[in-house]
């Protein structure tokens, strides 16, 4: 029997690390090290994902449904059969859309309050 | 390398063996791969690669650590269960059978006897296909003794019509539906109360 997926704003707010997993996930499959790279590119290198935090997220991740494993590989040429690729899925897409829906209202808020500049 | 590896596959022991199983080897391939890129760069970048792989260790280990004793607490919770409930009917099963004995001795009406004489076949059969479907499938305890319940005495209503047409010209099929209703009631709502006391793996 196919397991109900949750509301995704019942799972909100993710922790630091899953949102940046499914971000990094966003633009296409990837491994575990290609996540890590992609997470430490897009925050400047403030976040290094441990591979604990990283494994473990990754578990949490498969198990509730936003991530799969795929067998599809970028560029077999290039590619090491022993790695795993993982890929976003359309319940991961959608948590991770409410999240970013989530964090813009925020930002709303604090330009409202003159914390940030707003934008033109 | 191989010296770095090893101290980080002995790092990995601190986590719980099913999470070793089954990212242990990726854990180790990133760390190699994360290994290769600070080999370049100087002592103090080795030290705080160190200091992040033993933190991440540090932050993460104890985590999976409670998870998995929560995932066997939960299963060990539900066996208990099981077990509690089987005791239970095996009980009510006696019960009822020294209940039968008394009634037939002391001839008790037969609607009670036709009761007690249903319970005792469809507890019988029931819960000898109910208790090993719910510990092999966890499916929902409730709803499997729902349906099992209602098939075994339905099928053992039928046979009982059948039967009892033919070989009892005085046979009393009101009497005899009534009692597979008593019996149907009787073992679903000892299913209920199981179900309520147990909880479900989610």
């Amino acid at each position: 029997m196919a397991k109900e997926k949750p509301n995704p704003e019942k799972l909100l707010p993710l922790t630091s690390s899953v949102f940046h997993i499914l971000l990094a996930l966003s633009d296409g499959d990837l491994h575990g090290y290609g996540i890590m790279q992609e997470v430490a590119e897009h925050t400047g290198g403030q976040i290094k994902l441990g591979p604990g935090t990283l494994y473990g997220a990754i578990k949490r991740l498969l198990g509730n449904g936003m991530i799969v494993e795929t067998d599809e590989r970028p560029d077999p040429e290039m590619d090491d059969e022993r790695r795993r690729y993982y890929r976003l899925t359309d319940f991961g897409q959608q948590v991770l859309k409410a999240e970013v829906q989530r964090i813009s209202r925020l930002v709303s808020v604090a330009q409202r309050k003159r914390l940030l500049p707003k934008r033109t | 390398m191989s010296l770095s590896k090893r101290i980080f596959q002995l790092m990995l022991l601190a986590y719980p063996r099913e999470f070793r199983l089954e990212y242990g080897s990726d854990m180790t391939q990133l760390f190699r791969d994360c290994y290769r890129d600070i080999q370049r760069t100087g002592l103090i970048c080795a030290i705080a690669f160190w200091r992040r792989m033993i933190l991440d260790v540090i932050r993460t280990a104890p985590l999976e650590r409670w998870e998995a004793l929560e995932r066997r607490y939960k299963t060990m919770k539900n066996l208990k269960g099981d077990l509690i409930g089987l005791v239970a009917c095996a009980a009510i099963l006696v019960a009822t059978f020294l209940l039968f004995g008394y009634g037939r001795r002391h001839e008790i009406g037969t609607i009670w006897m036709f009761a007690l004489d249903a319970i005792v076949t469809a507890g019988v059969v029931s819960n000898l296909i109910i208790f090993p479907l719910v510990m092999a499938t966890r499916l929902s305890a409730f709803r499997t003794a729902l349906w099992t319940l209602l098939l075994v005495n339905g099928a053992l209503l039928l046979i009982a019509t059948l039967i009892g047409n033919r070989a009892d010209p005085e046979f009393n099929f009101s009497a005899v539906f009534a009692a597979y209703v008593v019996s149907f009631v009787f073992w679903l709502t000892f299913h209920w109360l199981r179900s309520q006391m147990r909880p479900q793996l989610s």
